[in-house]
């Protein structure tokens, strides 16, 4: 009996039983679906990650405090053994960098006559804005005279000053952060959010201001800082860059031997790298889970196809009577578990995508369902049913055609 | 005329030892081209089973059958199934349609086994079903006509192949007597065209109406004679 003719016979078999065929067919759907949404989940973030993470620039290093043995080893534990003073030193002495930054966060409650709102406080100096390559809305940023005075002025994100000011004019307006009041001389322009930290719900005052009025307290060595941040001169001296700037660290903080830095360097690509292996992680933990229930389909085609093929002992029966070869039941049951495991793997993936566009209306990610994985999610849920099938088809085949016509 | 069935001395023997079953023992038999012959027996007599020897679903434990002249005692079962699809037409007392086909559909199946082409196909099950006086049902699942039309349907399809043998088993078990003499006629319109008829049947007035009765009881033939010569004999064999 030839392909074409197999293929109809199973065809009309299964719309025979259509809400049985369905029903047979759902764990396959569920399990392609998940599957799809998830792996398009996974991918959604790590782009959106990737996205954040290019937006930083090429050309841009940090130097975090901390161990990088340690720091990736035991996480939570953070030092704040890096100073304004290390950050004005490496703008000062290393001549491959052009701009440092530095940035201390804490958390602030930030009132503006009768509103109140929690809010990152920022201290940094003026080479904040360039660095990071973010601009000024309404007036100006923070600057090196505010460093020196320690003045108490402040620049708001964006969204901040919304939520503060509405429609009012910010500018020249006092707000207490902490019950310190200070001046806004300036709003940033629409950021998002950066690197974890939402600039926009932000305010931003001078790190010394911040040191001695917000914080109250230094350490013997100078202003502590969170993080630094400096910009190369370009992408080729970035090697450079993190090679003076360890040196004059080291000499900085009398570190001898190299496994005692209290600072490491990371720049865009080390956290690209970073993000991608535990991105790709997560796609392939998501998937792994999510490929359980496309198993869990499989059996259940293997289940209900033992249960037709007991059902339909006499069928079998007299096909074999009228001249049907064990290979010609073989292959309708084959083919039978093939259509139901293949078409749910269609319906599945229709599903899927569907889920992936809901997906990317509810989260930040862009979820996208690339070819690919549309290709191997119907072809392997194919797969499934042709291996799931092979029992059931076996046992149709092998049966002896005089048991099976007398067995009503 | 040259013989259909030729038994040899076959032998159906189920498990072994203490439980020993002599289904068949030692049985010859022919059956000519053309004849048209009914088999009967008590339940138990090795009848079925001579049934399914003769229509090559069963192979014999010992003995030669030739069927059209060719040995196929111990042949395997794919060459059995091309055997059954172009020499033998198999009518069953309960019909065994395929629900989820048509008439005409059912009828062709034996053409999709047997290869023949969608065209060819549907002429010849529609000409089938025209010869058992089922022209206008071609399109009627099997649930939507009546039992006798059911295994009119059957018929259709056992001949659709030209078979040289048509293997009946209790082909009218199931069937008023209306109907049965409607599906008797058939056979033996059939049986005038040519084709040799076999069946196994319980009842001794569907049994008259055959040329010859073989007689069978504990999976020996005890008695052939030519019908309707004393059909009586049930009787006393039971």
């Amino acid at each position: 009996m030839d392909f074409r003719e197999s293929l109809k016979m199973a065809v009309k078999t299964l719309t025979a039983s259509k809400l049985r065929s369905g029903l047979t067919m759902l764990g396959i759907i569920i399990g392609n679906a998940s599957v799809i949404s998830m792996v398009g989940l996974g991918e959604g973030g790590r782009r959106y990650i990737n996205e954040q993470l290019q937006s930083l620039g090429p050309n841009i290093l940090f130097i975090v405090p901390g161990n990088r043995e340690t720091r990736e080893l035991g996480g939570l534990e953070i030092t704040r053994n890096l100073v304004l003073a290390d950050a004005e030193a490496i703008a000062q002495q290393v001549p491959s960098v052009i701009d440092v930054a530095a940035e201390n966060t804490t958390p602030g409650l930030i009132n503006y006559r009768n509103r109140n709102a929690n809010a990152s406080v920022i201290g940094t100096n003026p080479a904040f804005i360039t660095v990071r390559n973010f601009t000024t809305e309404q007036g100006r940023f923070i600057s090196g005279l505010d460093m020196q005075r320690t003045s108490a002025v402040a620049v708001l994100g964006n969204s901040l000053a919304e939520r503060l000011f509405e429609e009012q004019v910010p500018l020249g307006q006092s707000v207490r952060i902490n019950n310190v009041a200070f001046e806004v001389v300036g709003v940033l322009a629409v950021q998002g959010s950066n690197l974890g930290v939402n600039y926009d719900d932000a305010i931003m005052v001078p790190l010394t201001t911040q040191a001695s009025r917000i914080v109250g307290r230094t350490s013997p060595y100078g202003i502590e800082v969170g993080f630094i941040s400096a910009t190369a001169r370009d992408a080729e001296s970035m090697q450079t860059a993190e090679f003076q700037i360890t040196n004059l660290l080291r000499l900085r903080h009398g570190i001898v031997d190299p496994k005692e830095d209290d600072f490491f360097i990371q720049n865009q690509d080390t956290l690209l790298s970073i993000a991608d292996t535990i991105t790709g992680a997560l796609t392939l933990m998501l998937a792994a889970i999510a490929s359980i229930s496309l198993l869990v389909g499989g059996i259940g085609i293997m289940n209900i196809m033992l249960v037709s093929v007991r059902e339909r002992t006499q069928e079998i029966g007299l096909r074999k009577a009228i001249g049907a070869s064990q290979s010609d039941i073989l292959i309708q049951f084959l083919i039978e578990a093939i259509i139901l495991s293949a078409a749910g793997g269609m319906v599945g993936t229709l599903l899927g995508i569907s889920g992936i566009g809901l997906l990317s209306l509810l989260t930040p990610f862009e979820a996208s369902a690339s070819v690919g994985v549309i290709v191997v999610a119907v072809g392997v849920s194919g797969s499934i049913g042709l291996f799931f099938g092979v029992i059931p088809a076996r046992q149709a085949a092998k049966l002896d055609p005089i048991v099976a016509l007398r067995s009503i | 005329m040259p013989s259909v069935i030729d038994l040899h001395h076959i032998s159906k023997v189920y498990g072994s030892g203490n439980t020993e079953v002599k289904a068949l023992w030692d049985v010859s038999l022919s059956i000519n081209q053309g004849d048209y012959c009914s088999i009967m027996g008590p339940s138990g007599s090795g009848k079925s089973t001579a049934m399914n020897v003769i229509g090559c679903l069963d192979r014999p434990t010992a003995g030669q059958y030739f069927f059209d002249g060719q040995d196929v005692a111990q042949l395997e079962d794919d060459t059995l199934a091309v055997i059954r699809n172009r020499n033998i037409g198999f009518v069953f007392q309960q019909f065994h349609l395929l629900p989820q086909l048509s008439a005409l559909d059912n009828v062709a199946l034996p053409m999709v086994y047997g290869g023949t082409a969608a065209a060819e196909r549907r002429d010849r099950a529609a000409h089938a079903l025209e010869r058992v006086g089922l022209g206008n049902r071609t399109h009627n699942k099997p649930s939507q006509l009546s039992g006798g039309q059911q295994q009119r349907v059957a018929i259709a399809r056992a001949i659709v192949n030209r078979p040289l043998l048509l293997l009946a088993d209790e082909p009218t078990g199931a069937l008023d007597t209306t109907t049965t003499e409607e599906v008797m006629k058939i056979f033996e319109e059939l049986n005038q065209g040519g084709i040799t008829v076999v069946m196994v049947t319980h009842e001794p007035a569907v049994a008259r109406l055959t040329k010859r009765i073989v007689w069978f009881r504990d999976g020996q033939v005890i008695h052939t004679h030519m019908s309707p010569e004393d059909v009586s004999y049930g009787a006393l064999v039971e």
